[in-house]
C-alpha cells in the first residue's frame, strides 16, 4: 500500500472516526487564532481540564448507556443529589471527607440500582425512567439540602478538582513530575499501538504504513506533551486530570476487552440476536445503569469539589452535555455504536467551543445556538454517513 | 427401533394468546440422522425450533436428551446441553465482527479479559472449513452480503461441539452455489455424527439431505415420510390434502 493509498483508506473507511479527531484539531486552531492564543495559555488549559472533567466523566457512562440502546436524563440531578449527601456527611455532620465521598458513591450506586431495575427487569424503556428520575432525584436533593446550599468543604475534599500534584521532582518553573507522567503516558500509548498493530498483521488484517503509523504516533505523542508542558508551566498535573485518565483507560479496557462489554455492544446492536445468544440482556442492562450511577456519583464528587459546597441546582442540564458528548464522539442513536475515546473527544470539542467563545465574550444565548447546531451537524453527518455506507452495500 | 434417540419430543405445545402455535407435537432425532421439517406459513417450525433452543419453554410437554428428561430453560442451557441453533431471523449483530459474533453468549476468556486473537484463530479455521467467502474475521457483519451472514450464522453452531443443530431455513435467501455448499455442510454435520433437524419450504433441498421429513401442518404432526417418499405426498400432507394420525413413534404413519 502506498503511502497515499494509505491516507485514502484511512479517511474514507474510518472518516467517522478520524473526521472526529480532524474536527476537534481545527476547532481548537481556530479558537486558538480567535483568542490571540489565549486559547492554548498554560493557565486557560489547567482551567478547561478543570471546568469540563466532570462532563467527561459523565460521558464515560452515557457512552455505554447510548452503545447499549438507551439514553440516562437523570445524570445532572444525580450529580446534585451525590454532591449533596457528600455536603450533608462532611459539613453538616462533621465526617472526614473520605466518608462523604464514599456516601456519595454508595447513592449513585444506589441511585443506578434503582434506575437499572426498573430499565431492565421491569422493561421500561431508559428515557421514562430516567426523564422520571431526573425530576426524583433533583427532589430528594432539595429534601436532603432543606432548599439551601451547603459549604464550604473542607481542603483536602476541595484538593479532589482543584488539586495539583506536583514539586516531587522539582524544575525550574516548569514541573518535571507533571512531564514525567505525560512521558510514561506517551510510551505506553505508543507501546499499546504498536502491540496491537502487530496482532492485526499476525492475523494479516490491514495496517496503516509503518511512515503514517509512526506519524500517527509522533503526533498524539507531541500534542500531548505540547498539553502537559502547558500544564507543567501552570500549576502541574490536576488530581482531577489522574482520575479522569485512570477512568479512560479503565473503561476503555471495559468496553473492548471484557465479555460485559462486548455484550453491551451486542445489545445495542440486536437485541433479539443478544437474546437468541444467549446473553444475560437484562443483568446487561442492570449493570450498565448502576455504572452510570457510579460514574454520575464520581462526577457529583468531582463537582462539588470545585463549587465548594452542594447546591439545589447543581448540575443542571449536565445530562445535555454528556449526550451531546457522545453523539458528537460517533456514538450512534441507534445504538451499538460508540467508544469512550470518541466520547471524551465529542466532550472536549464541547468544551474547546464553550471556553473559547466564553474568552471572546460570546453571548451566552449565542453559544447555546452553536453548542444546538454543532450537535445537530454530528448526528446529521453520523446518519448521512450510514446512508452512504448502506447504498454502497 | 431400540436406540435411544439424541431428542425425543413428545406432545409439546405452545400457544402465544389464543394462537396454538404448536399442539402436541412428537420429534425423535438419533445421532447420524437429518431430520426435515416442513410446513406451510405459519405452521409452528419455527416455534418448535424456539422450543429445541431454550427461546421459548412449552406449555406442556416432555422433552429427553438421551432419554433423559431435561428442561431447556435458556439459550445457554441449550448451548450446555450441546444444542446449537441457526434462527430464521438470523440472530447477528451487525455492528460486531464476524469473529464476534461467532463467540456471542460464550466467549473465549484469559485472565478475565475477552481473547480475541484465541477466537480469531478458531473463527478462521472453521471459516476456512465451511470454505466461506468470508473476507476475515474481523470483518464487521454489516458490509457481508446475505449469503455470507448465512454461513457466519451457520459456522456459529459449530463453536463448542455441538450435539444436535437445528437450522431453521438456512438457504432462503441463498444462491443456487451456496445453497449446494449449505447442504454440504448439512452432510458434514450428519457425518461427524450429530443431528440435524433441517426446517425448510425448499423440497429440493430436504429430499437432497433428509433422512425423515416430518410434515407439520397447524401445529400439529402430520405425517412422517422417509427420504424416498414422492414429492406429491409430502406437499399433500402440508397443503392438508391427506390427513395423518398422529404418527406411531416406531415407523411410518399412515394416511387415515
Ligand atoms: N412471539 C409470538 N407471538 C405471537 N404469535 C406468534 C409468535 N411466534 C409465532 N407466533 C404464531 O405462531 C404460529 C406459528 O409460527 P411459526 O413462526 O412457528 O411458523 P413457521 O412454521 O416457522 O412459519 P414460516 O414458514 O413462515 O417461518 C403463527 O401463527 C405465528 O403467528
Ligand atoms: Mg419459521
Amino acid at each position: 500500500m502506498t503511502a497515499v493509498a494509505g491516507l485514502q483508506e484511512l479517511f474514507t473507511r474510518n472518516l467517522r472516526q478520524s473526521g472526529i479527531y480532524i474536527a476537534f484539531v481545527a476547532i481548537v486552531g481556530l479558537f486558538a487564532i480567535l483568542t490571540n492564543g489565549m486559547l492554548l495559555s498554560p493557565g486557560n488549559m489547567t482551567n478547561i481540564v478543570l471546568q469540563y472533567s466532570y462532563i467527561l466523566i459523565l460521558a464515560i457512562g452515557m457512552v455505554i448507556v447510548i452503545i447499549g440502546g438507551h439514553i440516562d436524563l437523570s445524570v445532572g440531578s444525580v450529580v446534585a443529589l451525590t454532591g449533596a449527601v457528600s455536603a450533608v456527611v462532611v459539613i453538616r455532620a462533621g465526617q472526614p471527607w473520605w466518608v462523604g465521598i464514599l456516601a456519595a458513591l454508595a447513592v449513585g450506586l444506589l441511585v443506578g440500582a434503582w434506575q437499572g431495575f426498573w430499565v431492565a427487569y421491569v422493561g421500561i424503556p431508559a428515557f421514562i425512567v430516567t426523564l422520571a428520575g431526573m425530576l426524583l432525584f433533583r427532589g430528594l436533593t432539595l429534601q436532603v439540602l432543606n432548599n439551601v446550599s451547603l459549604s464550604p468543604f473542607p481542603p483536602e475534599y476541595q484538593r479532589v478538582a482543584g488539586g495539583f500534584l506536583n514539586g516531587f521532582l522539582g524544575g525550574q518553573g516548569i514541573d518535571v513530575f507533571t512531564l514525567v507522567i505525560a512521558a510514561i503516558a506517551v510510551v505506553g500509548y505508543a507501546v499499546s499501538q504498536l502491540r496491537s498493530r502487530r496482532g492485526r498483521i499476525k492475523y494479516r488484517q490491514t495496517v496503516e504504513t509503518m511512515p503514517l503509523f509512526v506519524l500517527r504516533l509522533v503526533l498524539v505523542g507531541a500534542v500531548v506533551m505540547a498539553f502537559a508542558y502547558q500544564l507543567a508551566r501552570s500549576r502541574g498535573l490536576p488530581i482531577v486530570l489522574i482520575i479522569l485518565g485512570v477512568l479512560v483507560i479503565a473503561y476503555t479496557i471495559v468496553t473492548t476487552k471484557t465479555v460485559f462489554g462486548r455484550h453491551v455492544y451486542a445489545i445495542g446492536g440486536n437485541l433479539s440476536a443478544a437474546q437468541l445468544s444467549g446473553v444475560k440482556v437484562k443483568r446487561i442492562n442492570f449493570w450498565i445503569f448502576v455504572n452510570m450511577g457510579f460514574l454520575a456519583a464520581v462526577a457529583g464528587v468531582v463537582y462539588s469539589s470545585r463549587s465548594n459546597g452542594a447546591q439545589p441546582a447543581a448540575g443542571n442540564m449536565f445530562e445535555l452535555d454528556a449526550i451531546a458528548a457522545c453523539f458528537i464522539g460517533g456514538a450512534s442513536t441507534t445504538g451499538g455504536v460508540g467508544r469512550v475515546t470518541g466520547a471524551m473527544v465529542g466532550g472536549l470539542i464541547m468544551g474547546v467551543m464553550s471556553n473559547g467563545m466564553q474568552l471572546m465574550g460570546v453571548d451566552q444565548s449565542v453559544q447555546q445556538v452553536i453548542k444546538g447546531l454543532v450537535l445537530l451537524l454530528a448526528v446529521a453527518f453520523d446518519i448521512f454517513n450510514k446512508r452512504r455506507v448502506g447504498a454502497s452495500r | 427401533m431400540t436406540r435411544v434417540p439424541l431428542l425425543s419430543m413428545r406432545g409439546i405445545s405452545k400457544h402465544f394468546g389464543a394462537v396454538e402455535a404448536i399442539a402436541g407435537v412428537d420429534l425423535d432425532v438419533h445421532a447420524h440422522e437429518v431430520v426435515a421439517l416442513v410446513g406451510d406459513n405459519g405452521a409452528g417450525k419455527s416455534t418448535l425450533a424456539k422450543v429445541i433452543s431454550g427461546v421459548l419453554s412449552p406449555d406442556v410437554g416432555l422433552i429427553e436428551l438421551d432419554g433423559v428428561p431435561v428442561t431447556i430453560s435458556s439459550p445457554s442451557v441449550a448451548h450446555d446441553l450441546g444444542i446449537a441453533t441457526v434462527f430464521q431471523d438470523l440472530a447477528l449483530c451487525d455492528n460486531l465482527d464476524v469473529s464476534a459474533n461467532l463467540f456471542l453468549g460464550r466467549e473465549i476468556r484469559t485472565a478475565g479479559m475477552l481473547d480475541d486473537g484465541r477466537m480469531e484463530e478458531i473463527t478462521r479455521q472453521i471459516l476456512r472449513d465451511l470454505t466461506s467467502r468470508i473476507p476475515t474475521a474481523r470483518t464487521k457483519l454489516s458490509t457481508l452480503s446475505a449469503g455470507q451472514r448465512q454461513s457466519v450464522a451457520i459456522a456459529r453452531t459449530l463453536i463448542g461441539n455441538p450435539r444436535l443443530v437445528v437450522l431453521d431455513e438456512p438457504t432462503a435467501a441463498l444462491s443456487v452455489a451456496q445453497t449446494a455448499e449449505v447442504l454440504t455442510l448439512i452432510e458434514r454435520l450428519r457425518d461427524l455424527g450429530l443431528g440435524v433437524i433441517l426446517i425448510s419450504h425448499n423440497m429440493n433441498d430436504v429430499r437432497a439431505v433428509s433422512d425423515r421429513i416430518e410434515v407439520l401442518r397447524h401445529g400439529r404432526n402430520n405425517g412422517s415420510f422417509g427420504a424416498t417418499a414422492s414429492y406429491e405426498a409430502i406437499l399433500a400432507a402440508i397443503t392438508g390434502a391427506t390427513h395423518y394420525d398422529v404418527p406411531a413413534h416406531d415407523g411410518w404413519s399412515t394416511p387415515r
